[in-house]
């Protein structure tokens, strides 16, 4: 009776944000929408990497590397062809895929697959590691993804990096891509297959001995979040028009581990305030930025560079105030949302209530 | 235990607020502040990275058009006000800051920025939305190429190679190898085009090995014992300063005593320490020479800086940022300051500018056609050797 509502009042959700991403695209600028968009490409990725360091429990810090493989086939296959010479002006693009054309959605989905590919390839050896061992080893392939790149001149362009990509700054297309991206994360973290991943989390013996395979369930949940992590890192390609290797540095993962920690590790709604709240807060925090004059006196502090610190202040009181994020493992659950609405004041700890 | 989460959570609350209540302060102030503002001034964008990984460079940029704007502050009458943003070396940063200039701050004219790939990811925006970009340091063809409103004031790579080709050419080599930094956009792109322009010099083959190496890389033997049995008569080695100078030390120490020629990423100090005598005698190319100015505009700018910044001598970076303000005021005392379509043909049709490198003309893809200095390391000091100019290269 209650997931029933529940399923309907998600649907209902989604088809009113989707209205209200229609309505963004229609009458916002063109910078609103930017910072929109940015928010939910890192919701997606953030979310990806919530799968395997939230519920499965399994520190990896591999996300840049398959981002990188998702935005490098949205550079290689949606530049138009008769763009292509001048992008690849150093070494010609190799023949066989020079005139390769996909639209956006496939090669969004070609690049999940390639990731969740390369991600089994990698998982099978490394995921028999643990804690800070399995981090380093991620680290470092996802470095090597990188370096290949960079070194696969003739199809990526190497250093030089690829432009023209059709920007994609449709906040409707992307709210799509987020949505389903949720939709389907939330489907299999509710299934035994999420229960799964929470078991070996909580527990990686006790989870063997009632008939989980360890294995196999690692080497999905790292499978799983390699693809959404390819289909964020291609979004991102398709945002910005361009990718380049020094996107891509391993430095890039910690934005995301940044976003999963502060949002909740093991918390899917966590992890889309996460994005919001790093994406859209920065960018607010600009105003520490310019220069601002108190009594006609410019106050020297306010040049740039500040923000950044005081993001940084900021992220220690969270971290100090909410030790297990701003969620935990919690979800925000429309049992919680209505029981907030009907008593206001019993869900003191309860912040901002958003339909999803 | 009840009293200890009643006081965290009052603790938290209390921050947020005083927070909220401190940016509400801010944004109250910052209206005010802009209104008198927005009534006379141009605004002109600046997008620089001034956090992360290129900040050194984002600062010494800034540096020139914070120069430029002290000794140009004025418009037609109307005062010219900038408008700072940092890009924190992030291109995601980047594509937000350039639309952020546009739609919130309606600037007519973008200055920046440092290093292509940022640059790259604000091209479409300034191409969207109409407003032309200055480039003050990105030198990959990528960013002004199919673009019509990226402009920018410094050289590009084809030129700079091109320059140091020709240069190992007339000095009698025959044949050269290049070590290319393979991570480095930058560096690829020089190794390109002096490859090119010196086989079309000195013919096919005459390029008898090109290297690789990664950024951050320590040890070259390697490379360098493979490059010894070819015997160059020079080796061209764009790169990172840091990896350029050890790559030099150790090419020394192995017994190799080609020359080394590179690109403007050596004109700093850090290069010369790093290295220290062993990259006496190098040759690599430069935008601006801050011992002989070339212009009267140079010589304004080299003493406002020496005011400004006590015995320091401006690079570069610092110059051509001068000089992208200089390409913007020009553009708008021709085109006025309200129509930014107008600005940017008014900036694409410059020509014979004086700005602090010489003369600038910009061509149909938005580059400078304008001359480059050879330079070369003298006793731990940077000292002219040669200009070249546009013309020569032609004429050859």
């Amino acid at each position: 009776m209650n997931n029933k509502r529940n399923i309907m009042l998600t649907i209902a959700a989604l088809v009113i944000l989707f209205g209200v991403a229609c309505f963004v695209q229609a009458e916002v600028n063109s910078y609103v929408r930017r910072i929109i968009n940015l928010c939910l490409v890192y919701a997606i990725i953030g979310l990806s990497m919530n799968v395997t360091n939230g519920f499965a429990g399994q520190f990896s810090l591999g996300q840049a590397g398959f981002m990188a493989i998702g935005a490098y086939m949205v550079g290689i296959f949606t530049v138009p062809v008769e763009l292509r010479a001048d992008v690849f002006y150093a070494v010609p693009m190799n023949p066989h895929l020079v005139n390769v054309y996909m639209p956006l959605w496939m090669a969004l989905i070609l690049g999940g697959v390639l990731a969740a590919f390369v991600a089994g390839i990698i998982g099978t050896p490394v995921l028999r590691l643990r804690g800070d061992y399995l981090a380093i080893a991620t680290l470092g392939f996802s470095e090597i993804i990188r370096i290949v790149i960079t070194n696969a001149t003739s199809i990526t362009n190497g250093a030089l990096g690829i432009k023209n990509i059709p920007p994609l700054n449709d906040v409707r297309y992307i709210f799509m891509a987020a949505a389903i991206s949720y939709v389907l994360i939330t489907l299999l973290l509710n299934s035994s297959y999420g229960r799964a991943f929470k078991a070996i989390r909580e527990d990686e013996i006790a989870a063997e001995a009632m008939g989980i395979s360890l294995f196999y369930h690692k080497n999905l949940a790292f499978m799983v979040s390699a693809f959404f992590a390819g289909i964020g890192g291609g979004l991102y390609g398709a945002l910005l028009g361009t990718v380049d290797p020094k996107n891509f540095l391993f430095t890039l993962t910690y934005n995301f581990l940044l976003i999963i920690v502060l949002g909740g590790m093991g918390s899917v709604t966590g992890s889309m305030f996460g994005a919001i709240i790093v994406t859209a807060g920065l960018e607010y925090l600009r105003l520490f930025d310019e220069p601002m004059e108190l009594m006609g006196i410019a106050i020297p502090l306010f040049r740039p560079g500040l923000r950044m610190v005081v993001f940084s202040i900021l992220l220690m009181v969270c971290v100090l105030f909410w030790r297990r994020g701003i969620m935990g493992t919690n979800e925000l659950t429309w049992e919680k949302i209505i029981s907030f609405v009907k008593h206001p004041l019993s869900g003191f700890r309860k912040k901002g209530v958003q339909g999803k | 235990m009840k009293m200890k989460k009643f006081v965290s959570a009052f603790l938290a609350s209390a921050v947020a607020l005083s927070l909220v209540a401190g940016c509400g302060g801010g944004d109250k102030k910052k209206a005010e502040e802009k209104k008198p503002a927005a009534a006379g001034a141009v605004k002109v964008g600046v997008f620089l990275p001034l956090t992360g990984d290129n900040a050194a460079g984002g600062e010494l940029e800034l540096r020139g058009i914070k120069l430029a704007n002290k000794l140009h502050p004025e418009i037609n009458g109307k005062k010219i006000e900038l408008v700072i943003a940092d890009n924190k070396s992030d291109k995601a940063e980047a594509a937000n800051v350039a639309a952020r200039l546009i739609e919130k701050d309606k600037v007519k004219v973008i200055l920046g920025t440092y290093g292509s790939s940022l640059a790259m990811a604000a091209g479409n925006i300034v191409k969207d939305s109409k407003v032309p970009a200055i480039g003050t340091s990105c030198t990959n063809p990528q960013v002004t190429k199919g673009n019509d409103y990226y402009f920018r004031a410094c050289f590009i790579d084809p030129f700079q190679g091109t320059v140091m080709a020709n240069y190992a050419f007339k000095k009698g080599a025959k044949k050269v190898a290049i070590v290319q930094e393979v991570s480095n956009d930058y560096s690829v792109g020089l190794a390109k085009f002096f490859k090119e322009a010196f086989e079309k010099l000195a013919g096919a083959g005459s390029v008898v090995e090109i290297a690789n190496y990664q950024t951050g890389d320590k040890d070259f033997s390697a490379q360098l014992t493979n490059l010894k049995a070819k015997n160059p008569d020079a080796i061209f080695a764009p790169g990172n300063f840091t990896e350029s100078a050890l790559l030099i030390k150790q090419a020394r120490q192995l017994g190799i005593k080609a020359p080394f020629l590179g690109g403007d990423t050596w004109e700093t100090q850090d290069f010369v320490n790093v290295g220290s005598k062993e990259v006496d005698g190098v040759a690599f190319s430069s935008a601006f020479d801050s011992t002989k100015a070339a212009t009267p505009e140079a010589k304004k700018f080299l003493e406002a800086y020496a005011k400004e910044y006590k015995g320091e001598q401006p690079g570069g970076l610092t110059a051509l940022a001068y000089d992208s303000y200089l390409i913007a005021l020009n553009a708008m005392q021709k085109a006025g300051v309200d129509d930014s379509v107008k600005i940017r043909e008014a900036i694409a049709a410059t020509k014979d500018l004086e700005t602090t490198t010489g003369k600038t003309t910009l061509n149909a893809d938005g580059d400078p056609i304008k001359s480059a200095v050879i330079k070369t390391v003298k006793d731990g000091k940077f000292s002219f050797i040669d200009m070249v100019n546009p013309e020569d290269l032609k004429a050859k």
